[in-house]
């Protein structure tokens, strides 16, 4: 170990200082504000679920939202969570009033690997789609080399979503 | 508090139901439909409150009421498989595994055919808190490991994980170094054909790791960053008698932390860029001493000449997955320096230390068919690599000529019964045939599985 050493490590360093600040995990509230910022109400909605019909497990209970503006619905808004490689992602999702996609958020990550699902690049990937869309890896999304397992499951969770808000929230007056 | 407003609540609502009818039919039947739809959402949420005041949910009670979505039918059902961003993760431990089964057939020494339980692997991950988790890998190779058989037994990785960030954090530990596409992420569904290919074993010595203390981290431009400062080869393992050197000259010497010598320490960096999805382009590079003052070790060798020795590696890659496509290309080199002295020591042995050793391979693999869970991949993958391209200058008549450069192409398939367990089948063309270090033209069978 050599002086020479010191200056990349110190380079790494600055690096580290630089980028203390570029992301942060988001609360629920923080993402319903960043996908709706005119909402005026949040409306906790209880959705009964035919796991069956939608091909999930019967355990599946994600957290839903009607999002008001005034007397108008202005969206749909979810939190969900879906395993990585072994640990929870927690994750939310928020569709416009005629159920398209318009911000997916990571709210939480806690494995060692697969983290780069935050890049806001590759969730991009899913602003505008409906259950339409088949929302499927390597079809309509694509995939973040080292980040397979986070990206598959992901995807399968907000396929899982829209598919619910066709099945269940769509027909909702 | 919240029972008595809901009781009142109820209450109003029944009062309204009460009072005369002054609107006609339909209007009134409306207001019906919207007081019904009312106290059905109110029920939900006495449940709702319910489960909330009877489980033990702390984090649950902490979000306003207000906000407390309705979760469904029966929300005092336990939930599992998911929590909320708040919800705490302190002592949580989960494992995972993956195993690697393989058939080789050399088509012209069918009698060196060859059936091997590759790889077993359990690993674990466990979560002390949110921000500090411990991460380890457990593997037994070759089946049997014992002072009669030739199977190992290893730990592969185990380090802890300090998340400074979300974003970024520190490890130390045992860690895989962070170089190429294969060698931190070497489950056999990750990788086309039944073997990992040659350059990333050959010169880039998978599964290679290195104890010490390291930086990760990725930018929101779509940057992933690792650098880390570890424990370095050895230089002093190298066996000029033994062909290991030749097969792999950085997979003869590193040590993988067993009782490794610590003098020399080495560098790792590594730079990726993930912004375009599908896409990433990167590079890589692992430099230090390699020497290990091994001349003035207690028990070290008093003649070797080669303290000072330097390695140096380079990598550089680029990836790009899109719909049913998936390229890669991939280049590596490395030099050693300081074997001049070392080698001529070596003389007359058939395995002298390499200057500059390289590899390279262009994949190109195609999803031809997907159904359900399943999907049939077909690739092709072109390597050339050379683990003894220059030898360091020797006097006239006493240097080493370089080898030759190994090329092979592989063709062949993996069926992926669902995302997680994959048979796969290939067929490998050598340019040479070497028996001692098995290359020759051969066909693999292969089963694997990660969870």
């Amino acid at each position: 170990m050599q002086a020479r050493w010191l200056l990349p490590v110190g380079i790494g360093a600055t690096v580290v200082v630089q980028v203390a600040h570029a992301a942060q995990y988001m609360s629920v509230e923080q993402a319903q504000r960043a996908a709706f910022a005119s909402a005026t109400r949040f409306e906790p909605i209880a959705a009964t679920i035919d796991a069956a019909a939608l091909g999930v497990a019967d355990s599946w209970k994600p957290l839903i939202w009607r999002v008001w503006n005034g007397n108008a619905t202005a969206g749909w808004f979810f939190e969900d969570a879906v395993i990585g490689k072994s640990e929870l992602i927690t994750y939310s999702l928020a569709l416009d009033a005629s159920g398209k996609v318009t911000k997916l958020e990571i709210l939480d990550y806690r494995e060692s690997h697969g983290g780069e699902v935050r890049l806001a690049a590759w969730r991009n990937q899913f602003r505008d789609k409906t259950s339409a869309d088949p929302v499927a890896l390597d079809r309509d999304i694509r995939n973040i080399s080292g980040a397979t397992l986070s990206c598959r499951h992901l995807t399968q969770g907000v396929h899982r979503l829209l598919q619910l808000y066709s099945h269940v929230l769509a027909a909702k007056p | 508090m919240q029972h008595r407003m809901l009781a009142l609540a109820i209450a109003t609502c029944c009062a309204a139901l009460a009072l005369p009818a002054r609107a006609d039919e339909a209007a009134l039947k409306a207001e019906v439909d919207a007081l019904r739809a009312e106290v059905a959402a109110l029920k939900a949420e006495v449940q709702q409150i319910h489960a909330a005041q009877s489980a033990p949910a702390p984090v649950a009670q902490a979000k306003p009421v207000s906000q407390q979505p309705i979760a469904v039918t029966d929300a005092a059902a336990p939930n599992p498989g998911r929590s909320m961003s708040d919800a705490a993760t302190a002592n949580t431990t989960s494992l995972w595994g993956y195993g690697q089964i393989d058939y080789n057939h050399p088509t012209a020494r069918a009698a060196d055919a060859r059936a091997d339980l590759t790889r077993a692997v359990i690993g674990f991950d466990h979560g002390f808190n949110d921000t500090t988790r411990v991460y380890g890998e457990l593997e037994w190779e070759h089946a049997i490991a014992s002072a009669s058989d030739a199977g190992e037994s290893e730990v592969e990785q185990l380090f802890i994980e300090h998340a400074l960030a979300p974003n970024y954090g520190v490890r130390a530990g045992l860690m895989l170094v962070p170089i190429g596409l294969l060698n931190e992420h070497h489950e056999p569904t990750q990788f086309y054909g039944v073997e990992r290919n040659f350059v990333e074993q050959a010169i880039i010595p998978s599964t290679w790791r290195e104890g010490g203390v390291a930086g990760y981290g990725n930018t929101d431009s779509g940057f992933q960053w690792d650098i880390g400062l570890v424990t370095s080869p050895n230089l002093g393992k190298w066996d000029p008698t033994s062909p290991d050197g030749r097969e792999s000259p950085l997979g003869a010497i590193h040590q993988e932390m067993q009782l490794a010598k610590a003098h020399d320490l080495s560098l790792w960096a590594r730079l990726n860029w993930l912004g375009v999805p599908g896409l990433n382009v990167g590079g890589a590079m692992f430099a230090g001493k390699i020497g290990q003052d091994t001349s003035k070790q207690f028990e070290g060798d008093a003649n070797f000449p080669a303290d000072n020795s330097r390695l140096l590696l380079g990598e550089a890659h680029v990836r790009w997955q899109s719909g049913p496509w998936d390229f890669t290309a991939l280049y590596t080199r490395g030099t050693i320096s300081d074997t001049q002295d070392l080698n001529l020591g070596f003389l007359g042995q058939p395995t002298p230390v390499p200057k500059a050793f390289w590899g390279g391979y262009a994949q190109a693999a195609w999803k031809a068919l997907a159904w359900n869970q399943s999907s049939v991949v077909l690739f092709l993958r072109y390597e050339a690599f050379n683990t003894g391209a220059a030898y360091a200058t020797q006097p006239q008549g006493l240097g080493t000529p370089p080898l030759p450069t190994q090329r092979v192409l592989t063709a062949g398939i993996n069926y992926y019964l669902n995302p997680n367990v994959v048979f796969k089948f290939d067929y490998q063309d050598f340019r040479y045939d070497d028996p001692v270090l098995d290359y020759g033209n051969r066909f693999d069978l292969g089963i694997g599985f990660q969870f």
